[in-house]
């Protein structure tokens, strides 16, 4: 069962469809993608299942009963549009949210300590934000989106903003909460850590949902069943109709590079003891799955 | 509503701007530039006297010398004997401040011209004692040209110098002596204070609107609290703030005055106070007698200057404290407590509403011209309000909600029946719900919208859109 369960949601702005009959389903514990050109819909989306929003029609559901705004406290949510006072302290600031999201006093000054010792950031407290480099108040964001421990997290383009070095501490971050059994939402252009850090996605594009289900699922019903291999030989590798088809094969002074199309309904095991049987040395075998990045464009433009 | 929220965000309001700078000079400065305005028109009448002045006197007429005796403010010297021209030229050499030249008497019209030369210009009060003493010259030697015994003293006797004194008669038929020029200060003060506490802490509250949603703190703001709660949370902080600075300024107010007044002696500066005339001490104020007049105040300043002088009538000062003191200060101050907190809620949520429709303050100006013209109506009527307190366009300005704080609380030193006060209040109160629901509206959907200058079109769409 999912922490989050969208039931045919319907969001209009006047005469504009923003989300026509959405439903997808969240899986708890899990990192989820939330995926979609710019204007698909997944902001309003997102706002939805924040309450910021309410939808036509369709509904919600968090935990297996209908979402009510007391349960916004157990969300944490950063929007793209980050945000904070500039002329407020850092400390002050965090604890103001914090204290929105439910905190008693003393559990956020206990919680907001610990993250900034984290994060390597105690001298900021007393800073007011305007002396803050965007990369430091973004560090500061993430902190009031997460300390007040929420079950579920939505990160909108959570790596935007930050260098390489904050970005994989923030990768590092999210994997940590998943870990404690937190679920992320992940709204992000970003193919490379789609695949590298969600489990399940959906796509979105012109209000509707387009598709939703697991990463590796996904990504192997696109897939053409092809496999590359690389291999050394005298001999260059040769077909077996019943198993697989040689698309290609480049010879690099014996270094061959070849890529498999597997037969219908045969497995990349049968095929390796295939290829195992003939004459040559293999140096790597590998499943050919397309790029997120390559679905993502498929499927955007197939539904234009 | 969750009220944990709404105190947190009530919280946040208050005390940022609690702790902000400029509000902590103007809580601490104002009370010190109001008590000023008690105490220094006074103390500068007691301590300031002018610095004596020399006047060179040139008589061809040879009537008015004898008038013109020398006192503590002005010396005057017979320079009848010299070229007008020379004198005019050598005033510096000789010591003088001025020159007074007065012309052969023309036996026809019975009269003479006086005309004086000065670097400085002289002060309005020298020049109206030169005046009433040359005239003394010019009546004196008329009736005298009448030829008939005793005709001075027969003058004399029939000269009249009668002076009204305004009494106001309150429920019991108790009457007591009243100074309308104090009613007409006292309502005009409060008026431009509520005027400016509105307008000021409404347009803090735009601003904060528009900060929040320049800075994008908003949409992380909504997804915790709802935006209703968000926005009352605001008002209120505001208008705590602004209760803040206005009890900080009463309180403060009094303490200087009653420290400064222990320092230099009360008695003494009522004392001096009482012995001068109204029209030097409204000048020190900073009002001009005449501008005063011309506004249509049914007051003589001759006449009470008069009064002054004359022992027999009441002095103004007096008149003054007795009305100062009839006052009543407790309904004043919960009235304007009252009109001020649902006059200041009516309008921010107005201006929050037009804050949530733009991105920075630069864009707000179509936008708020409906809303400030009829607060800038109101303040155009209180301020009509002393001429006439009990004019129909009056009486109707402090009934309409949207003017009535301002025009309410000028009607209130003149004395307000309490069924008209309670009218007044709760038809205030139920457009403030009303707004506020309007409002709500607004808010919530103008927050979130980003990139595209909202027109009137909008807002309405947004009223409509649930």
């Amino acid at each position: 069962m999912g922490i989050i369960e969208c039931k045919s949601i319907c969001k209009s702005f006047g005469p504009k469809i923003a989300l026509d009959s959405v439903s997808v389903d969240i899986p708890k514990g899990k990192i989820f993608g939330l995926l979609g050109p710019n204007g698909a819909g997944k902001t309003t989306l997102i706002r939805i299942i924040n309450r910021i929003t309410i939808p036509n029609s369709g509904e919600v559901i968090f935990d297996g009963r209908p979402i009510t705004q007391r349960d916004v406290e157990k969300i944490g949510y950063l929007p793209e549009e980050r945000g904070l006072y500039r002329k407020m302290e850092v400390g002050a600031q965090a604890m103001y949210f914090a204290q929105l999201k439910g905190m008693s006093q003393r559990d956020a000054q206990r919680e907001l300590k610990i993250w900034f010792e984290r994060f390597g950031i105690q001298d900021w407290w007393k800073k007011k934000v305007e002396e803050l480099s965007k990369g430091m108040a973004q560090k500061v964001q993430f902190i009031t989106t997460v300390v007040h421990k929420p079950q579920l997290m939505i990160l909108d383009e959570p790596f935007s903003g930050f260098d390489p070095v904050n970005a994989e501490l923030i990768r590092q971050e999210i994997l940590r909460l998943k870990a404690e059994g937190s679920t992320i939402i992940l709204s992000t252009h970003n193919m490379e850590s789609v695949e590298e850090l969600c489990d399940n996605i959906a796509l979105i594009n012109k209000s509707k949902l387009v598709i939703t289900g697991g990463v590796n699922d996904i990504r192997h019903k696109y897939g053409n069943n092809n496999i590359e291999l690389v291999y050394t030989g005298e001999n260059a590798l040769t077909a077996d109709a019943s198993l697989f088809d040689i698309l290609s094969d480049d010879n690099n002074a014996g270094r061959h590079t070849a890529v498999l199309s597997l037969a219908e309904g045969v497995t990349t095991n049968d095929t390796l003891a295939a290829v195992l049987s003939q004459n040559i040395t293999v140096n790597s075998f590998k499943e050919l799955v397309p790029r997120m990045n390559d679905i993502f464009i498929k499927l955007v433009t197939e539904s234009e | 509503m969750n009220l944990n929220n709404l105190s947190i965000i009530i919280g946040r309001e208050y005390t940022t701007r609690v702790k902000k700078k400029s509000f902590l000079i103007l809580t601490f400065v104002v009370p010190v530039l109001f008590a000023a305005l008690c105490i220094v028109p006074s103390v500068i009448m007691a301590v300031s006297k002018e610095e004596s002045k020399r006047v060179a006197v040139i008589d061809e007429s040879g009537i008015v010398l004898p008038f013109l005796e020398s006192n503590e403010v002005v010396t005057y010297a017979d320079y009848s004997d010299y070229d007008t021209d020379s004198v005019k030229s050598t005033l510096d050499e000789l010591g003088m401040d001025a020159l007074l030249h007065v012309s052969r008497l023309d036996t026809v019209a019975r009269s003479l011209t006086v005309d004086s030369y000065s670097k400085k210009p002289l002060g309005i009060e020298l020049v109206a004692s030169i005046e009433d003493k040359v005239n003394d010259a010019v009546e004196d030697y008329r009736i005298t040209s009448y030829g008939i015994e005793n005709l001075d003293r027969i003058m004399d006797e029939v000269k009249s110098n009668v002076s009204m004194t305004t009494y106001t008669l309150d429920e019991s038929g108790k009457e007591s002596v009243s100074s309308s020029e104090v009613y007409m200060v006292i309502s005009m003060l409060l008026g431009m204070i509520i005027y400016m506490f509105i307008a000021m802490f409404s347009g803090t509250v735009m601003s904060s609107v528009i900060e929040e949603k320049s800075s994008r703190v908003v949409e992380v703001l909504v997804s915790s609290v709802k935006a209703t709660e968000l926005l009352f949370g605001k008002i209120i902080g505001v208008a705590l703030v602004a209760l803040t600075q206005f009890l900080m300024w009463i309180v403060l107010t009094l303490v200087i005055v009653s420290v400064a007044g222990g320092l230099i002696g009360f008695d003494k500066i009522t004392e001096s106070a009482s012995m001068t005339d109204p029209a030097a001490m409204m000048s020190s104020m900073g009002v001009d007698p005449e501008t005063v007049g011309n506004m249509g105040m049914n007051m003589d300043l001759t006449a009470l200057t008069a009064a002054a002088d004359s022992t027999a009538a009441v002095s103004p000062m007096a008149a003054v404290m007795n009305t100062l003191a009839s006052l009543n200060y407790v309904q004043i101050v919960v009235a304007f407590i009252i009109f001020f907190i649902f006059g200041y809620l009516l309008y921010a949520s107005l201006f929050a509403a037009i804050g949530s429709a733009v991105e920075n303050e630069a864009d707000t100006q179509q936008l708020q011209i409906p809303v400030t013209i009829p607060l800038l109506i109101g303040f155009f009527i209180a301020f009509y309000s002393f001429k006439a307190p009990d004019s129909g366009l009056v009486f109707w300005g402090s009934m309409v909600p949207f003017t009535s704080p301002i025009v309410m609380l000028a009607r209130i030193p003149y004395g307000v029946p309490v069924w008209q006060l309670i009218v007044s209040i709760i038809l205030l109160i139920a457009t403030f719900a009303a707004c506020a629901w309007v409002s709500a509206k607004i808010y919530r959907v103008g927050i979130l919208m980003f990139g595209k200058k909202s027109t009137f079109k909008d807002l309405w769409k947004w009223i409509r859109q649930d």
